[in-house]
């Protein structure tokens, strides 16, 4: 059944970098940025080192927009300076002029919002991955993983395209890969443990490209192999719709799948009226919080 | 991967054979862009599925107009949709009933795990099919269980059936009106012809009814079934309590509870020895795999992420606007594919004004359900606090 012959495998790498000027670390210290940047070129270049097959993608986002950075539409013009290496500094040079670009052109009329919009890079990403499936030649094999680096929060408005992303990516089988530069990220968690990717807050930034080369470059599957952080306790409790808050029992609505800390007489996601419980009892342990049934 | 090529080049192969292909696959796309408008946003639909699957296993099926024969081509199809189905509706349950020599055999009860059905279906390819089938027999057992669950539940029979008789004990009619009065939804899947009484069983339940023309349609046909269909107007509603279980991942060392998880489906393997596990909240019971009932106290256990995987239909991308190819050169939003002459139709969405190429178009509203434009834009990317 295998065709061993004329197999070509590539490993495709996509980064996703939040710019967001207003994330925490960078409006305390503007040149994060720029060491972010560094870093993530390196490791970008790293990653084409590997394997002349290897392929990279990178997309930037922010608040109110996603671009693909690389690759680019019209490439900048290089001189030959040297053969082997003129791919690596197209890379960083495209990156960088294309990251220019997008920068000057967030619009300063709308006001600047700490919430960056990597479920939208996401999905652009998965749709070039998509493509690059489509577009492959026979054979070819496409070993597809995103890595997003971030310093913002995950916000539970973006749960719904979130979810959206990380089954689509799953059943793609992408890996997704996150690298967080401050706080933990329970929502990009529970992303790279649907898809097997790994998760890591990185402890300190000064270290980021060590980090990077060390946990992320590996391909996923020589990860086994190595010894890498253990996995992290994911948190899968579900956020009630009225109030967003975590909670270990609920009440879910049969025809919408709402899910409500309360009951109530009426679903406020699709109207339904429900029919009152009937005489079960509802058993409650001494120690949780009661639960009132009826209002 | 390989079944996707196979697919590929058996699409290629098939072309040359022209017009009855090229008319099929019409008939798909057409089909496929009609279940898609008709997804309305805030549609009741009924979640909690309870789907038996009756499989006619008759003389007729070891007919070879579908390749290797009917039987087989559908065990195998009906495999990939058992998945499908319980990937989509993760808190649904199924069941399988075969027909054949005038008797109904229920091949697997009503369960929620897929894997079990799956080995059932494979199981399966030893048996011959012989004599007739009997409908009423099959319907019958099925609403034996499909009578016993709550009134909120959904619940669905899908026939597939390859002859073009049915030999029935009783009146047909009573069956059909059983169907009706315990708002059973009956749907019937053809691989000969029409048959008028499984038209009308569906008809007056409000099912579906068609007849594949080939393995593809057949296999699309089958698909229809993997969105939950629109609940019935006398379905019951009601809030289910549920528990959301933390993943214990390690206990502590005083914690001598190894958890015992007890599973019904899998004899083999019935009692397992945990030491990572989903807790019960409610009883605090330990569970090896999430959605199951506890087996202590009844609570459905979930994780939030299985509910999460079937928000699409609810909040389904609202379909684009197809428009004609304008000639001014721009890039599909989504793949950043370079769109030129060769893409008579570009899609615009509604919401958020980016075009997509008709891959993408295709992918964001059966895959990924998002629209990168939307998703992208402030004004734009929340999806559903707006109607909460
Ligand atoms: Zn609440
Ligand atoms: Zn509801
Ligand atoms: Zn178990
Ligand atoms: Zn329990
Ligand atoms: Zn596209
Ligand atoms: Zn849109």
């Amino acid at each position: 059944m295998f065709k061993m012959s004329n197999e070509i495998e590539t490993s495709l790498l996509i980064i996703v970098l939040d710019v967001n000027p207003v994330q925490r670390i960078i409006k305390q210290e503007t040149r994060i940025l720029t060491q972010c940047l560094d870093s993530t070129i390196v490791f970008a270049n790293a990653h084409l080192m590997q394997s002349s097959n290897n392929q990279l993608a990178v997309i930037a986002c922010h608040s109110d927009g996603a671009k693909f950075l690389y690759p680019c539409e019209k490439p900048v013009e290089i001189r030959q300076i040297d053969g082997q290496y003129e791919k690596f500094t197209m890379v960083e040079r495209t990156v960088r002029q294309q990251l220019q670009q997008v920068i000057n052109e967030i619009s300063l009329d709308k006001p600047l919002n700490g919430e960056s919009l990597i479920s939208g890079a996401l999905t652009m990403a998965l749709c070039y991955v998509a493509r690059l499936e489509r577009e492959k030649i026979a054979g070819e094999k496409i070993y597809s993983r995103i890595l997003v680096i971030t310093a913002s929060n995950d916000s539970a408005t973006q749960y719904m395209n979130y979810m959206n992303i990380f089954f689509t990516a799953q059943k793609m089988g992408i890996i997704l890969d996150v690298c967080s530069l401050d706080q933990e990220l329970t929502l990009l968690q529970q992303g790279c443990d649907i898809t097997g990717g790994n998760y890591l807050k990185v402890p300190q930034l000064s270290g980021l490209l060590q980090y990077l080369l060390w946990i992320f470059l590996p391909d996923p599957n020589v990860r086994s192999k190595l010894v890498l952080p253990p996995p992290v306790k994911v948190d899968y409790r579900a956020a009630c719709f009225c109030h967003q808050e975590l909670i270990d029992i609920g009440y879910v609505c049969s025809i919408c799948l709402s899910i409500f800390c309360k009951f109530s007489p009426i679903c406020t996601t699709c109207h339904t009226v429900f029919k009152m419980p009937g005489p079960i009892p509802i058993k409650m342990k001494k120690k949780k919080k009661t639960i009132d049934i009826v209002h | 991967m390989a079944d996707e090529e196979e697919e590929k080049e058996e699409a290629i192969k098939e072309d040359d054979h022209g017009l009855l292909e090229a008319s099929v696959a019409d008939i798909i796309h057409n089909a496929k862009r009609k279940r898609q408008m008709e997804k309305k946003v805030g549609a009741r639909l009924g979640m909690m599925r309870h789907l038996y699957i009756i499989l006619d296993a008759s003389e007729s099926m070891s007919i070879q107009d579908l390749k290797p024969t009917r039987f087989l081509c559908s065990l195998k199809l009906l495999e990939d949709f058992i998945e499908e189905f319980f990937y989509q509706n993760p808190i649904s349950q199924l069941g399988v009933i075969i027909t054949r020599n005038k008797r109904a055999e229920k091949v697997s009860e009503l369960a929620g795990n897929s894997k079990k059905h799956v080995k059932e279906m494979q199981n399966m390819q030893q048996i011959a099919p012989t004599g007739e089938p009997s409908l009423q027999n099959s319907i019958e057992l099925a609403l034996k269980s499909l009578r016993l669950l709550p009134s909120h539940a959904s619940k669905e029979i899908l026939i597939i059936v390859g002859a073009l008789t049915t030999c029935d004990p009783g009146d047909i009619n009573e069956t059909i009106q059983n169907m009706k009065t315990d708002s059973v939804r009956c749907s019937v899947i053809g691989l000969a012809a029409e048959l008028y009484i499984c038209k009308r069983m569906a008809t007056a339940t409000g099912g579906e009814h068609g007849v594949a023309l080939d393995d593809k349609h057949y296999k699309e046909q089958l698909n229809a079934h993997i969105d939950p269909p629109p609940a019935a107007t006398r379905l019951d509603a009601a809030l289910v309590k549920m528990g959301f279980p933390h993943h214990a991942l390690h206990s502590s060392a005083n914690d001598s509870t190894m958890a015992v998880c007890i599973h019904a489906e899998n004899s083999d393997e019935s009692v397992k020895l945990l030491s990572t596990g989903y807790l019960c909240p409610q009883c605090l019971s330990k569970h090896c795999e999430l959605p199951v009932e506890c087996r202590a106290c009844g609570l459905t256990l979930v994780s939030a992420p299985h509910l999460a995987r079937s928000y699409h239909y609810l909040f389904p991308v609202e379909p684009f606007k197809e428009v004609s190819y304008s000639g001014t050169p721009s890039t599909c939003y989504g793949c950043q594919k370079i769109l030129s002459q060769k893409d008579k139709k570009v899609y615009t969405c509604n919401k958020c004004n980016q075009t997509f190429c008709l891959d993408c178009e295709i992918f964001i509203h059966e895959s990924l359900h998002t629209c990168p434009g939307c998703a992208t834009n402030q004004d734009t990317y929340q999806r559903s606090t707006d109607r909460i």
